[in-house]
C-alpha cells in the first residue's frame, strides 16, 4: 500500500510542480496575469473543459472510450438553445431536456457497445457522426442567438474573480469524487475497468456497469454543453467540435490508465488547471493560437512517457 | 446432404460463403446506384462519373492508410494530419523554392513515411496503445504545420498539378488507376509476401507471433510508416484536385478512413484485412456522398447518413455471426 501511495504522491507532484512553475512564470512574464479579470477569464474557461474531461474520464475508468462527447455536446447545445428560442421553453425545462438528450445519447452508446460486442471506438465514431449529422441537418450551421437574459447572465456574472458558472462543475467534481470512492456503482465501475473478468466472477454486472458509465458520460457531455451555451451566450452548432483532444488530454495527463480501473477526479482537475494555464499563457504571450494544439499533443506524449518511465521504475524497484 | 454435391459446386459454395460479405456489399452498392440513377438520371452522367471516380480514388487510399494499421490491431488517428503536412510541404517547396514537381512530390511522400515512422517508433518505445499516441501526434503534426505555414494557402503551384487532377481517361480519372494499383500492390503484399503474413500474424495474436519469431515491434513501425506514406499519397491526390495546397486537407478523413475498411470486413482487432472489401467500402461511401449531393439533400445530412450506415453495418456484422468476428469480440483497443 505504501508503494501505491508513494506513486500516487509522485503523480500529484509532477502536475502540482508544473502548475506552480506555470503560475510563477506567467505572473513574472505578464502583469496582466494576476488581475481579477484575467483570473475570472481563466476560471470561466476552466468550467467547460473540466466537465468535458470528466465525461471522458468515466468511460476511460471502465476501460472504454467515447469519441462522441463533442458531437453529443453540440446536439444538446442546439437542442437547449432551440427550444428556448423557438418554442419559448422556460430555462429549467430546457436544461432538463438537454440533460435527458445527453443521458439518452450515452445510454445508446452503452447499449450498442454491450449488445453488439463491437468495440466502443467504432460505435462512438458512428454515433458521433449521427449526432453531428442531426445537429447540422437541423440547424444548417445557424446558431440560436436569442436566449433568455437570465440564462446568458448566469454565464457572465461573477463574484469578484469567481464566475457563477464555476458552481455546477464544482458540484459535479464533488459528486463524482464521492460516487467513485464511496458508492457501490462507483466501485463497480472501477472494478470492471480494472479487471473485467475478475469483476464478472465476483458477481458484478459487467454489461450494466459499462452501459451506466456511458450514460453518465453522455449526461456530463450535456452538462458541459449547457455550460458552454451559457458561457458563449448563444447556442452555436460548433460547440463540442474541438473537445476530442482535450477530453483525452486531461484524464491522461492526470494519470488515467487507458486500460481502465485507474482514474482520479483530483488529478484530472489539476490537469485541466494546467491546460487552462497553458491556453491563457499563449493568449497573454500573444503567440499563434496554433501553439495550443501543438503543445496539447506534446503534453499528452510527455505524460505518456512519464507514466511509462514510472512503470519501468516501479518494476525494477 | 452436402456429400452428394460435386466437389466443384461444394468449393464454389464455400467460396460464396467466404465472400458473402463482399457480395452483399457489392449488392448494396449496385442497389444504391440503381436507386440514385432512377431518382436522378444525372447520377450516371459522364461528368458525375468522372467526379465519382476521382473522389472514390481518394477515399480508397485514405481507407488503405487506416487498413494497414488495423491489420496489426492498431489504429492511426493521425492520417489526416500526416496528409496535410505532406501537402503543405509539397506546396511550399514548389511555390517558395520552385522545386521540380516530381522532386517535391517525392519529398512529400518521404515526409509522410517519416511521420508515420515516428508514430510507430513512439508506440513501440512507450508500449502505449496506438490510439492515444496517434491522437496526440495528430494534434502535434497539425499544430506544427499551422505554426510553420501560418495557415497560408499555396495556390501558386505549377499548373501541371491541377491539369493532372482534371485529366480524364474516358469516364475515369487517372487517380482511380493509381488507387487501384496501390490496392493491387497491397493485395500482393498481404497474400504473398513474408512481411504481409508477419503483419497479419502480429495482429491476430501478438504474443504468439513474437514467440514464433515475428519481430512484432519492427512490423508495427513498418506498418505505421506505410500508413503515413499512404496518407501522404491521399493528401497529394486531394492537392491535384484542388490545384492548391490548403491547410484544410484531411480534416474530414477520420470517419471515412474507418468506415471503408470496417464495412469491407477488416477486423478492428487485427489479423484480417480485405483489400477488395475496403475498395468496395470506399465505393459505398463515395456513392452515398455523391448520391445525396445530386439529390440535393445537401452536405448537412451526409454525416448522419454515413454514421447510420456504419451503425447498421456493424450490427449486420454482429448478426451474421461470422467466426472471425467472434474472435474480435473480447478485445478492445
Amino acid at each position: 500500500m505504501t508503494v501505491a501511495r508513494h506513486l500516487m504522491a509522485k503523480e500529484w507532484s509532477a502536475l502540482g510542480a508544473s502548475i506552480l512553475a506555470g503560475l510563477v512564470v506567467l505572473s513574472l512574464m505578464s502583469p496582466a496575469f494576476l488581475t481579477e479579470f484575467n483570473l475570472y477569464v481563466m476560471l470561466r474557461s476552466f468550467c467547460v473543459v473540466l466537465v468535458v474531461a470528466f465525461a471522458q474520464m468515466l468511460t476511460l475508468g471502465v476501460g472504454q472510450l467515447n469519441l462522441s462527447i463533442g458531437a453529443l455536446g453540440g446536439l444538446v447545445a442546439i437542442a437547449v438553445g432551440g427550444v428556448m428560442e423557438k418554442l419559448g421553453f422556460p430555462i429549467g425545462l430546457a436544461v432538463v431536456l438537454g440533460l435527458l438528450i445527453g443521458a439518452g445519447g450515452g445510454l445508446a452508446n452503452g447499449l450498442l457497445t454491450v449488445r453488439t460486442g463491437i468495440n466502443g471506438f467504432i460505435i462512438t465514431l458512428a454515433t458521433a457522426s449521427v449526432f453531428a449529422g442531426i445537429n447540422l441537418g437541423v440547424t444548417r450551421s445557424i446558431p440560436f442567438y436569442n436566449l433568455p437574459p437570465a440564462f446568458v447572465a448566469f454565464g457572465t456574472e461573477r463574484f469578484f474573480a469567481v464566475p457563477y458558472l464555476l458552481a455546477p462543475p464544482l458540484v459535479v467534481a464533488a459528486a463524482l469524487g464521492f460516487f467513485l470512492a464511496r458508492t457501490v456503482p462507483g466501485r463497480y465501475l472501477l472494478a470492471v475497468g480494472g479487471n473485467p473478468q475478475a469483476a464478472e466472477l465476483s458477481g458484478i454486472p459487467r454489461d450494466r456497469t459499462i452501459v451506466f458509465a456511458h450514460t453518465l458520460s453522455g449526461l456530463l457531455a450535456a452538462v458541459a454543453a449547457i455550460l458552454a451555451v451559457a458561457q458563449l451566450g448563444s447556442a452555436q452548432p460548433t460547440i463540442g467540435a474541438d473537445w476530442l483532444i482535450i477530453s483525452f488530454a486531461a484524464p491522461i495527463i492526470g494519470g488515467a490508465a487507458l486500460t481502465g480501473g485507474h482514474i482520479s477526479v483530483a488529478a484530472t482537475s489539476l490537469a485541466v488547471v494546467l491546460i487552462v494555464l497553458i491556453q491563457n499563457g499563449m493568449v497573454l504571450a500573444k503567440v499563434d493560437p496554433y501553439w495550443v494544439q501543438f503543445l496539447l499533443g506534446a503534453l499528452i506524449l510527455a505524460a505518456v512517457g512519464l507514466n511509462r518511465l514510472r512503470a519501468v521504475h516501479a518494476e525494477t524497484a | 446432404m452436402t456429400r452428394s454435391v460435386p466437389a466443384g459446386v461444394e468449393s464454389f459454395r464455400s467460396w460464396l460463403l467466404e465472400q458473402s460479405n463482399l457480395l452483399s456489399l457489392a449488392a448494396i452498392v449496385g442497389l444504391l446506384w440503381a436507386v440514385f440513377t432512377a431518382l436522378a438520371p444525372g447520377f450516371v452522367s459522364s461528368f458525375n462519373l468522372f467526379a465519382i471516380s476521382r473522389s472514390v480514388a481518394i477515399d480508397i487510399v485514405i481507407a488503405f492508410s487506416t487498413m494497414v494499421v488495423l491489420a496489426t490491431g492498431g489504429m492511426n488517428l493521425a492520417i489526416g494530419s500526416i496528409g496535410v503536412c505532406s501537402v503543405m510541404l509539397v506546396g511550399y517547396l514548389m511555390q517558395a523554392h520552385g522545386l521540380p514537381v516530381p522532386l517535391a512530390l517525392a519529398a512529400g511522400l518521404v515526409l509522410g513515411a517519416l511521420l508515420g515512422f515516428a508514430n510507430g517508433a513512439t508506440i513501440v518505445l512507450t508500449g502505449v496503445n496506438s490510439f492515444i499516441i496517434t491522437l496526440a501526434s495528430a494534434s502535434l503534426f497539425a499544430g506544427g504545420m499551422l505554426i510553420l505555414t501560418k495557415a497560408t494557402i499555396y495556390n501558386g503551384i505549377p499548373r501541371e498539378i491541377a491539369s493532372f487532377g482534371r485529366m480524364r481517361w474516358g469516364f475515369v480519372s487517372p487517380l482511380l488507376l493509381i488507387a487501384l494499383a496501390i490496392g493491387a500492390w497491397l493485395l500482393v503484399l498481404f497474400r504473398y509476401t513474408a512481411l504481409g503474413r508477419e503483419i497479419l500474424a502480429s495482429g491476430a495474436n501478438p504474443r504468439a507471433a513474437e514467440l514464433s519469431g515475428v519481430p512484432v515491434g519492427r512490423v508495427t513501425v513498418i506498418v505505421h510508416a506505410l500508413s503515413g506514406l499512404l496518407a501522404a499519397s491521399a493528401g497529394l491526390m486531394v492537392m491535384t484536385w484542388l490545384g492548391a495546397a490548403m491547410p484544410s486537407v484531411g480534416q474530414d478523413w477520420l470517419l471515412p478512413s474507418f468506415l471503408a475498411p470496417v464495412l469491407g470486413g477488416t477486423l478492428l482487432a487485427g489479423g484480417m484485412v480485405s483489400v477488395v472489401g475496403t475498395v468496395l467500402g470506399a465505393l459505398l461511401v463515395t456513392t452515398i456522398r455523391s448520391g445525396l449531393l445530386i439529390l440535393q439533400v445537401g452536405n448537412f445530412w451526409l454525416q448522419l447518413f454515413l454514421g447510420l450506415v456504419l451503425l447498421v453495418a456493424v450490427m449486420l456484422d454482429r448478426y451474421r455471426g461470422l467466426y472471425a468476428e467472434r474472435r474480435g469480440l473480447e478485445r478492445s483497443p
